[in-house]
């Protein structure tokens, strides 16, 4: 056998092992995506719940729980793209958020064990969604650290794959709570 | 629960009495043991020196007969010392746990854990069972060991764990398996070849990598669920972990199956045993048994097992 063949023989082992190794990688981000969804909606199934039973007695938050409503109306549409998701559970996260620091100006709400199981389950699902959104981010670097970085950038460019982008942290989630604008 | 401090002052003040008669006993205890011992080699030495043959099977004697008067000698005082030291010092920290000088976690529980091989032997001592704060926690000193032979047919023994072996409940619901292991890869071959190794154990679940880099570079983590894992791997949790490991100041094993936490100190020595050729009243010595005791029974309050979510009653 001519030496010529061998190294064809491996150049073509490589190829596939690269081509093999970005698809697995890509159905890694697209797999653990759908089990961010699944909590995602679990978590959207709360919020007709939660307006419900604090609407009567947040006159002053109507606004806040309408636009909730909106949001959760357009988060269930069908066909949205996996970054339209993204941008809409940062904005579910920051509006849900507030209505929680809202309930704190009602004492009524606060005793009322209806909405403090409905804060208890929240609470549960958020965890659920922060595990699978730091899944999702590590799936998201391994793939994108393998379109970049040579020698699979070459493959990866050949197949048209493209950056994914990663969930990032609400602004209102990293800020440090400012406890004087509380009390004010 | 007592901090380390409060319980040294117990062992010194309350434990006095005690431990100044044990002392005695354990002066004699030390003396015979030097006589026996000089006899023992007088009387092989005079054996070998007659016989001028059979010198492994001669050493072999001498060193199976050896070990045997030793534990027989050291049998009682260390019955006692168990009784009179270790259990009061249990209570002290919580008086409804339940201590056992002889039994030790069952296998059962040890192979469930899926932190090692299973062992062909098994002993261990030191039971501590109970509750603190609602949650069941139970932990023994263990020595499990694997069988090996050799080429020649010769059977020999080599230890897969020994030190102290936890088991409590956990706070989370989880269907899937996780287990946290020491880096030992990563350190020794660099991050690339490290991750790559890790990455390729056969006998482990998917690598999970975490977004700690700290929690990373001490502990590799696999399980059958990525989300899982991270779900009972909150940022907190890998902190109180990492702090935990750096207290216990030796390589630490944690499991999450079932309902349970599983947690592996390899110590590599037998623990809680009385010393013999030291003061009872000696400072490290008393250290030892008072902080190895806080470490376990501290493990619902350090990691927060006892703040229970919702979901779970």
């Amino acid at each position: 056998m001519s030496v010529s063949l061998i190294i064809l023989i491996v150049i073509a082992l490589v190829l596939v092992l690269m081509y093999n190794s970005l698809v697995s990688k890509k159905n890694q981000v697209e797999n653990i995506f759908s089990s961010v969804d699944t909590v995602l909606k679990k978590r959207y199934d709360l919020i007709p719940n939660l307006v419900a039973s604090v609407s009567k007695y947040m006159e002053h938050e109507k606004s806040l729980l309408e636009k909730v409503t909106q949001l959760r109306s357009e988060a269930n549409k069908p066909n949205l793209s996996d970054g339209e998701k993204i941008s809409l559970d940062a904005k579910i996260s920051s509006a849900l958020g507030s209505i929680m620091v809202a309930v704190e100006n009602y004492p009524e709400l606060k005793a009322n064990e209806n909405v403090m199981h409905l804060q208890h389950t929240l609470h549960e699902v958020e965890e659920q969604i922060s595990a699978a959104r730091r899944a999702y981010n590590q799936s998201v670097t391994d793939y994108n650290n393998a379109i970049e970085m040579i020698p699979t950038s070459f493959m990866a460019s050949l197949m048209n794959y493209k950056r994914k982008d990663v969930f990032e942290i609400v602004e209102a989630e990293r800020k440090n709570v400012n406890v004087k604008e509380l009390f004010s | 629960m007592k901090s380390v401090s409060e319980l040294t002052d117990f062992y010194y003040n309350n434990l006095f009495p005690t431990l100044q008669k044990l002392e005695n006993s354990r002066k004699s205890l030390r003396h015979r043991i030097i006589f026996v011992a000089i006899a023992l080699t007088a009387l092989i030495g005079v054996i070998a020196y007659s016989l001028k043959n059979y010198y492994d099977f001669i050493i072999f004697i001498y060193i199976a007969l050896g070990a045997l008067l030793y534990k027989f000698m050291i049998k009682d005082y260390t019955h006692e010392f168990k009784m009179s030291v270790i259990k009061p010092l249990v209570h002290a920290i919580d008086k409804s746990l339940l201590y056992s000088s002889e039994t030790h976690v069952s296998e059962y529980l040890f192979e469930h854990s899926k932190l090692f091989t299973s062992p062909d032997r098994m002993s261990g001592n030191d039971y501590v069972k109970g509750q603190i704060d609602g949650i069941n926690i139970q932990f023994s000193d263990i020595h499990a060991q694997k069988k090996n032979q050799n080429s020649k047919g010769k059977d020999s023994w080599s230890t897969i764990f020994q030190g102290l072996f936890i088991v409590a409940d956990f706070n989370k619901h989880f269907n899937g398996e996780t287990v946290v292991l020491p880096d030992t890869a990563q350190s020794t071959f660099g991050d690339i070849i490290g991750h790559w190794l890790q990455s390729n154990n056969a006998s482990r679940d998917e690598l999970v990598k975490m977004d700690d880099p700290k929690f990373e570079k001490e502990f590799v983590v696999y399980s059958t669920d990525q989300i899982e894992a991270r779900y009972i791997l909150s940022h907190s949790l890998m902190k109180k972990l990492l702090d935990f490991k750096h207290k216990s100041e030796h390589p630490v094993y944690i499991s999450f199956i079932g309902t349970h936490i599983y947690m592996a100190i390899s110590y590599n020595k037998d623990l809680f045993e009385p010393s013999v050729f030291h003061s009872l009243l000696d400072y490290k010595v008393a250290m030892e048994y008072v902080k190895t005791l806080h470490l376990a029974i501290g493990v619902v309050e350090e990691l927060k097992l006892n703040q229970k979510l919702w979901s779970k009653v």
